[in-house]
């Protein structure tokens, strides 16, 4: 038994481990210019063998440490944390030994915009990239979507006992049922549903005809619900009205509680989904605003009902999830259904999905908190619980949640007043603030409509002091806010 | 019969004395000798301070030899086991009380059989059967079905509205829908006889078909009463539990609980339609805030006898309809018939005398011990050659104190006249003062 609080050695060799998966997917992504014959192939195989250098030396030192045993719950959330934070490190090295974005600020934005599935891009455009970055930009959204850590400890088969330690720190929303007694397998087998989602995905999407590349980078990032697309004009750009209800159905699929999922693709149990709170919660979200934004926009356009209900379904089910695509007729919408579509952003979708936001299961908690607050006037000595899944939510979970609900607010706020200080407007600065703490990454507002032609917006309008924040803010939030702001309480530094 | 009862509590000290009564070898055992008291001193039984999940204690008790084990302690698993071990020293037939309404599925019937226990009683399951069975027809005292609501038999309180007082019952006719099988009067039961009459503020128990309850609630002068919508019931205990599960979605149910933490437990157990309020079920005031005078049903089913039978009481102050109360002192039961407590449940009756029925030789397959009467109510099939079946129902001299209520012959429910025949197979309903049904077995084997 170690007695310092913190165990460096474990925590290297963990993280060691973790980088030496980032280290082959990069080496994997320089086959693509190998057949492409493009000029990215050098950079991905310069950055492969540095992550590779760092990885073993990260081993190294911590190989005398047997982590099976000495992995605490303070390790693990410092792992997820280093791990998001080095993976973005050297994740960024590519797009800076191609030279295609040389600015290391604009390269780190880009990629934890990845890895947090958050889909704010820096390139205004992107189809320049070669093939490969494009790829390894839609491959860091996809290893994000479940978490890397998740995603690199399923991969791993000898990962031992920091496994649930790991998970913990990292969860996507208040704790759910494992699946199995052995977190591990429980983690394997979502990470199969996760990649049978994605290759499903990109055939209906080949067969709906979209390129072979483009599927596979769609299929993931759509999984992801993240929104990074090979296209300028994102989704709009295929023009093909049977690509967006593909793209529809399958991000609303991945806004759903994967374990659920699960249970109903490999054990059929559909009664179980069917009467998930939150999963009914989403449903009738998704409809309802649905409704809402198809009747506005029949209002405000030429658009017939049915075209309306169309594309208020893509664009709310894109915004629910957090995943961020956007077809052309965004921007000729009036200004209220940005506010819309910013509220559904942050309410986001369910608890142990891809996706980011505020997660059903806590709205739903609070507005039944707040159903209960109106009836506790009416009858003063009633016990009110709050019900989800018909079991009680115990005080604690309804304390943490309320919590992270004021720093959510609070967060909204300050971003806010941030990006007005970093010289956006009043709108703006409320748009980029819901999407990045979202992880949703479009914002859709004034600044964007000028340019008629280059519908997806870069973010490089944005300072770069405001982009390091924002990097801050976008991994914050994707680690559920007290995470990150753990590691900087001086309680989780002290012994005892 | 020898029979071993493990547990002393309510249910089991009762079963004892019932069965003393009844000239069977009664052996007591529980593990507390405050529990075990005096009782082996007046009453007619043995008891042994033992656990009844010892080898050896059981041994001791002699439980090998039994023809029945019943296992009535507060724990469910220790019931269970105490009467595995009673199977296999070689006990007859067993019986364990059990808490979780699981076990009492036909599915998993056949499994406790394998393991021992050959028959499971939840007595809080039962009492809330009542409660319910009470609100779905609140002009209604007592209800009792036979095969299946082929039959039923209803107690009704009747008032001075009611349309047959004071006339001399064969004057009613015959063939009536409905047969008069006992009426209680101040604390007297009544088995009437043709010349007989009924006064206001009789308890009249009728015999009669399901499709007739109608006629019966007419005659019974019952039609105006509101039908039940919101009900209150104070103390949220595992019987009200069981009852809120019961009820289902037909009614607005709040349980008003004193301690603060049994209310979370409560909100737990029960879905989010039952409202459950902290505070004390005697306080007006907080009765008033929940709404008292537009509820039409008020239970009360506190540990204290005393408090349930007041907060009845009181209840009927506010207008309350029906009021039911849990009354576990067995002294008090008449005294709550007085004050007018619409339904009296007690759970050491219900329990005992749902086991007692288990003791009947002849194949009874229900017995229930009422409340109010001194009276059993028994169904008996008719064996072969049956001395009932040699005569018609008039020349049958039926001792005193008993009448045949009425019949099932197949499926069909029938009531019975001077004038039937009984046939060998019918299930005869019969109404007899306490402690007749034993005489009556002759009849019908």
């Amino acid at each position: 038994m170690t007695t310092e609080l913190i165990h460096i050695r474990a925590i290297h060799k963990v993280v060691g481990y973790l980088l030496a998966i980032e280290a082959s997917v990069l080496a994997l992504c320089s086959l693509i210019p190998l057949y492409t014959r493009e000029s990215d192939m050098f950079a991905f195989l310069a950055s492969s063998l540095i992550t590779a250098c760092f990885s073993v030396l990260f081993i190294l030192f911590g190989k005398n440490e047997n982590s099976r045993e000495s992995l605490s719950r303070r390790d693990g959330y410092l792992v997820v944390v280093l791990s998001w934070t080095l993976f973005s490190l050297f994740g960024c090295l590519p797009f800076i030994i191609s030279r295609y974005i040389p600015n290391f600020t604009n390269a780190f934005f880009e990629t934890i915009s990845g890895f947090t599935t958050t889909g704010a891009s820096i390139v205004g455009n992107v189809e320049i990239l070669p093939h490969g970055l494009l790829f390894w930009r839609s491959l860091t959204q996809w290893m994000g979507g479940l978490g890397i850590v998740f995603f690199t400890v399923a991969v791993l088969p000898f990962f031992g006992v920091g496994e649930v330690q790991l998970f913990a720190a990292e969860a996507i929303g208040p704790a759910h049922g494992k699946l199995h007694p052995r977190i591990g397998v429980s983690g394997r087998w979502i990470l199969t549903l996760y990649v049978m989602l994605t290759v499903s995905c990109a055939i209906v999407l080949n067969i709906c005809g979209m390129g072979f590349f483009d599927s596979v980078n769609h299929a993931m990032t759509t999984i992801a619900t993240s929104g990074y697309s090979t296209r300028n004009a994102s989704i709009g750009a295929f023009h093909s009205v049977l690509i967006e209800d593909v793209i529809t159905i399958f991000t609303f699929l991945s806004g759903i509680n994967f374990s659920l999922l699960f249970l109903l693709f490999f054990k059929g149990k559909i009664g179980k989904l069917l009467h998930d709170t939150e999963f009914l919660y989403y449903l009738g979200c998704t409809l309802g605003l649905s409704l809402v934004l198809g009747i506005v926009i029949t209002a405000n356009t030429q658009n017939s009902l049915r075209e309306s209900l169309h594309l208020a379904s893509f664009q709310v089910i894109s915004m629910l999830t957090t995943t961020g695509f956007v077809t052309n007729d965004v921007y000729n919408w009036p200004a209220p259904v940005y506010m819309i579509l910013s509220v559904a952003m942050c309410l986001g979708a369910c608890a142990g999905s891809t996706t980011g936001g505020m997660k059903g299961v806590r709205s739903v908690i609070l507005f039944r908190s707040l159903k209960n607050e109106a009836n506790r006037i009416l009858h003063p000595n009633a016990v009110l619980p709050v019900r989800v899944n018909g079991k009680v939510v115990p005080e604690t979970t309804r304390q943490t949640i309320f919590t992270f609900t004021v720093c959510y607010v609070a967060l909204i706020a300050i971003s806010w007043i941030i990006y007005i200080i970093a010289g956006l407007n009043m709108s703006d600065a409320f748009y980029a603030a819901t999407a990045f703490i979202s992880n949703s990454g479009t914002a859709v507002g004034s600044f964007d409509a000028a340019n008629s032609f280059d519908t997806t917006l870069s973010w490089d309008i944005l300072s770069t002091g405001a982009k390091w924040y924002t990097c801050f803010l976008m991994l914050v939030s994707r680690l559920e806010i007290f995470a990150v702001l753990l590691i900087f309480t001086p309680a989780f530094w002290r012994k005892a | 019969m020898r029979i071993v009862i493990a547990g002393a509590g309510d249910v089991g000290t009762h079963l004892a004395k019932l069965l003393s009564g009844e000239n069977q070898d009664i052996t007591l055992i529980d593990d507390s000798k405050e529990r075990l008291g005096s009782l082996d001193a007046n009453f007619d039984l043995l008891t042994i301070t033992a656990s009844p999940t010892s080898i050896k204690d059981l041994r001791e008790a002699e439980a090998g030899r039994a023809d029945l084990f019943v296992a009535v302690t507060p724990d469910e698993s220790r019931n269970i086991v105490a009467c595995q071990l009673a199977h296999s020293l070689g006990a007859q037939k067993t019986l364990a009380r059990v808490d979780n309404y699981e076990y009492l599925m036909p599915k998993i019937r056949e499994y406790f059989t394998s393991i021992g226990v050959d028959s499971l009683i939840y007595p809080e399951m039962l009492a809330a059967k009542d409660i319910v069975d009470g609100l779905r027809q609140s002009w209604i005292r007592q209800w009792w079905e036979f095969a299946d609501g082929a039959l039923v038999m209803i107690g009704v309180k009747l008032r001075d509205n009611a349309q047959i007082l004071n006339v001399p019952l064969y004057t009613l006719g015959s063939g009536l829908p409905y047969h008069i099988v006992a009426i209680v009067r101040d604390n007297e039961t009544i088995i009437p006889g043709g010349s007989d009459t009924i006064q206001a503020g009789d308890l009249v128990y009728f015999m009669t078909m399901r499709k007739s309850i109608p006629i019966v609630r007419r005659i019974a002068g019952k039609e105006e009463l509101p039908d039940i919508r919101d009900v209150i019931i104070m103390g949220g205990s595992r019987i009200a539990v069981r009852a809120a599960q019961l009820i289902g979605d037909s009614y607005n149910l709040k349980i008003i609980e004193r301690d603060r933490a049994r209310c979370h437990r409560l909100t737990e157990l029960l879905s989010s339609r039952v409202m459950v309020i902290n505070g004390d079920g005697r306080d007006p005031s907080l009765l008033v805030s929940e709404g008292i005078s537009h509820t039409e049903a008020f239970i009360a089913l506190t540990d204290s006898s005393e408090t349930n039978i007041l907060a009845g009481v009181a209840a009927k102050r506010f207008g309350v309809t029906k009021t039911i109360a849990e009354v576990e002192n067995l002294d008090y039961i008449t005294m709550a018939e007085k004050l007018d407590i619409g339904t009296v449940i007690n759970k050491k009756k219900i329990a005992a005398s749902h086991i007692y029925q288990m003791m009947l030789d002849a194949d009874v397959s229900n017995v229930k011990c009422l409340t109010f009467a001194n009276a059993d109510v028994a169904e008996f099939v008719v064996k072969p050659g049956a001395r009932v079946t040699r005569n018609t129902v008039k020349d049958l001299n039926l001792p005193r104190g008993a009448t045949i209520g009425g019949l099932i012959r197949g499926h069909e429910g029938m009531l019975v006249s001077g004038g039937t025949q009984i046939v060998e197979g019918d299930h005869v309903v019969v109404f007899c003062l306490e402690g007749m049904i034993r005489k009556l077995e002759k009849l019908f084997n």
